[in-house]
């Protein structure tokens, strides 16, 4: 299994974590930040299911949603579930690294969240 | 946030759009060539020129691959020398441009304005339409999971939902408050009522209104439309002087907010919104109480709802309820998208905020037939909302007794 590739910027002077990226601090305005990785499972905020895809998903219908990791980093991603699964929000989720579309005709990897069983 | 104390004020002295739609005949220029003319007609400018023009568009430069769009209206309408600018706001871009008119006739650097928005979108198909729109959300953090817009006010819809209670009759209310008074609009693109049966509680709703992205449904989002409208701008004591009775532009708001959804201590508050509307009511030196008649960035149901509360009309979590009591009504306490909204006038995104200000002129005009015409309004709010809330402008238009 692929190594979760997204780092999150946490500023060392508030703390505040940030992603993706600012150069300066939401906060604080601060322009130090310590890199961090997301940590743990996940808990789905919310999500939805998309029917009407933009070019370049040749598919029915694609679930995202954006969770927040155990460290606090969050973050959107694509749901990994069949269409009569009943998803809902503040559902514990694994994470992984997975192709999310083809663009040239290569992979481009992002996340994926499963719901945790 | 005051202005200065040197600046002009600014009215609005000439207004036009064309019917939004589907509208194969017309290219991208034609469509701001239209428009321009009518605003300049019902100026009353005749051969005159402007000083400068400001067009509002998103995307011709992907949609059209053109750029350069507003030197070639300049020269298409014999407008030349007239200084020219496109200005890209994404679904904002056509308040940004009467913004960029207001703060040029304001400073006194020129006294007459052409601002016109537009955007043809159905020439490339619904799939490609989808990805140009998504093109402005981040593209590592967001975009390569191909969400939508419409998926963005899914997510959203959804958190407002568990927060506010806000449920799929509220957000029905709205479609069909809008679809009612689009069908009376001849600048519609969906001039056509709709049943409630046909889109709800009934077994052809299943098909008729399919979900686009959940809780959000067909008749929950705007079309995709070709469009645009225009308006003049001048020197308010120099409209004194002219016929029509000049609509100024009392107060301007614009905030941005972080780019994606998930970066916001509360989702659900819209502060752009909220930062927007307050600052133009302070620079208008009017209340929410005040207004007699809105148009707003209703891209999305959900969206009227939200931002009905977020300008201060409604109490948080309040503005669902306002729509299903009749408040937001033709004919109610605050009626709201009269002109049918972005749901049911269109969506061509560059002409969008453009358009919001046109109606409410229109409005303040008191030149609407009475099917539409809010009696005796005399001053009118637009909130143009541009990414998914990250960056919105709001105008406060009063009429002038002359």
């Amino acid at each position: 299994m692929r190594e979760i590739a997204i780092v999150a910027y946490k500023c060392t002077k508030c703390g505040r974590i940030h992603y993706p990226f600012h150069d300066r601090c939401l906060v604080c305005k601060g322009r130090e930040f310590e890199t961090i990785k997301p940590q743990g499972n996940a808990r789905l905020l919310t999500f939805t299911r998309i029917y009407n895809l933009p070019w370049g998903f040749d598919q029915r219908y694609l679930t995202i949603g954006v969770a927040e990791f155990e460290n606090g980093v969050r973050a959107m991603g694509q749901i990994n579930v069949d269409e009569d699964f009943l998803l809902t929000s503040g559902m514990a989720m694994k994470a992984s690294w997975e192709p999310v579309r083809i663009q040239a005709g290569e992979n481009v990897y992002g996340l994926v969240y499963s719901p945790e069983s | 946030m005051e202005i200065n104390q040197h600046a002009r004020d600014v009215a609005v002295i000439g207004a036009g759009m064309i019917p939004f739609g589907r509208r194969d005949e017309d290219s991208l220029m034609d469509m701001l060539a239209y428009a321009s003319l009518k605003a300049m007609d019902d100026a009353g400018l005749g051969d005159k020129s402007v000083d400068a023009v400001y067009v509002g568009n998103m995307g011709a430069g992907i949609l059209q691959h053109q750029t350069g769009i507003a030197s070639s209206l300049v020269d298409r309408l014999s407008l030349l020398p007239a200084a020219a600018e496109t200005v890209e706001n994404g679904p904002a871009s056509g308040a940004s441009a009467v913004k960029n008119g207001l703060l040029a006739v304001a400073s006194g650097y020129y006294d007459y304005v052409l601002v016109v928005g537009g955007e043809k979108m159905r020439e490339v198909t619904g799939w490609r339409a989808t990805d140009f729109v998504a093109t402005m959300t981040h593209p590592q953090a967001e975009y390569i999971y191909g969400v939508t817009l419409p998926g963005m006010a899914g997510m959203f819809t959804r958190l407002y939902m568990e927060k506010y209670g806000v449920t799929r009759e509220h957000l029905i209310t709205v479609a069909l408050k809008n679809q009612e008074m689009g069908a009376l609009n001849p600048y519609a693109h969906v001039e056509m009522a709709l049943s409630r049966e046909g889109i709800f509680d009934s077994p052809h709703a299943v098909v008729n209104n399919p979900p686009v992205a959940d809780p959000l449904h067909l008749y929950d989002a705007c079309p995709v439309s070709d469009g645009a409208a225009a308006l003049v701008l001048c020197p308010l004591e120099t409209a004194r002087k002219l016929n029509k009775p000049p609509v100024l532009i009392a107060g301007f708001g614009q905030a941005t907010d972080t780019q994606t959804l998930q970066e916001r201590d509360d989702p659900t508050d819209l502060k752009a919104v909220t930062l927007a509307a307050q600052q133009a009511f302070e620079m208008a030196k009017l209340k929410p109480g005040d207004i007699h008649v809105a148009e707003l960035h209703d891209a999305f149901t959900i969206l009227e709802i939200a931002e009905s509360e977020h300008v201060g009309f409604f109490k948080k979590g309040e503005g669902g309820k306002a729509a299903l009591a009749g408040k937001t009504r033709f004919g109610g306490q605050i009626p709201i998208n009269v002109s049918g909204g972005l749901k049911a006038r269109g969506h061509p995104v560059g002409a969008t905020g453009v358009a919001q200000v046109v109606d409410i002129v229109f409005q303040l005009r008191h030149e609407l037939p009475k099917n539409r015409q809010v009696k005796n309004a005399e001053n009118g709010l637009t909130v143009n909302f541009g990414g998914f809330g990250n960056n919105v402008l709001a105008f406060v238009l009063r009429r002038v007794e002359k």
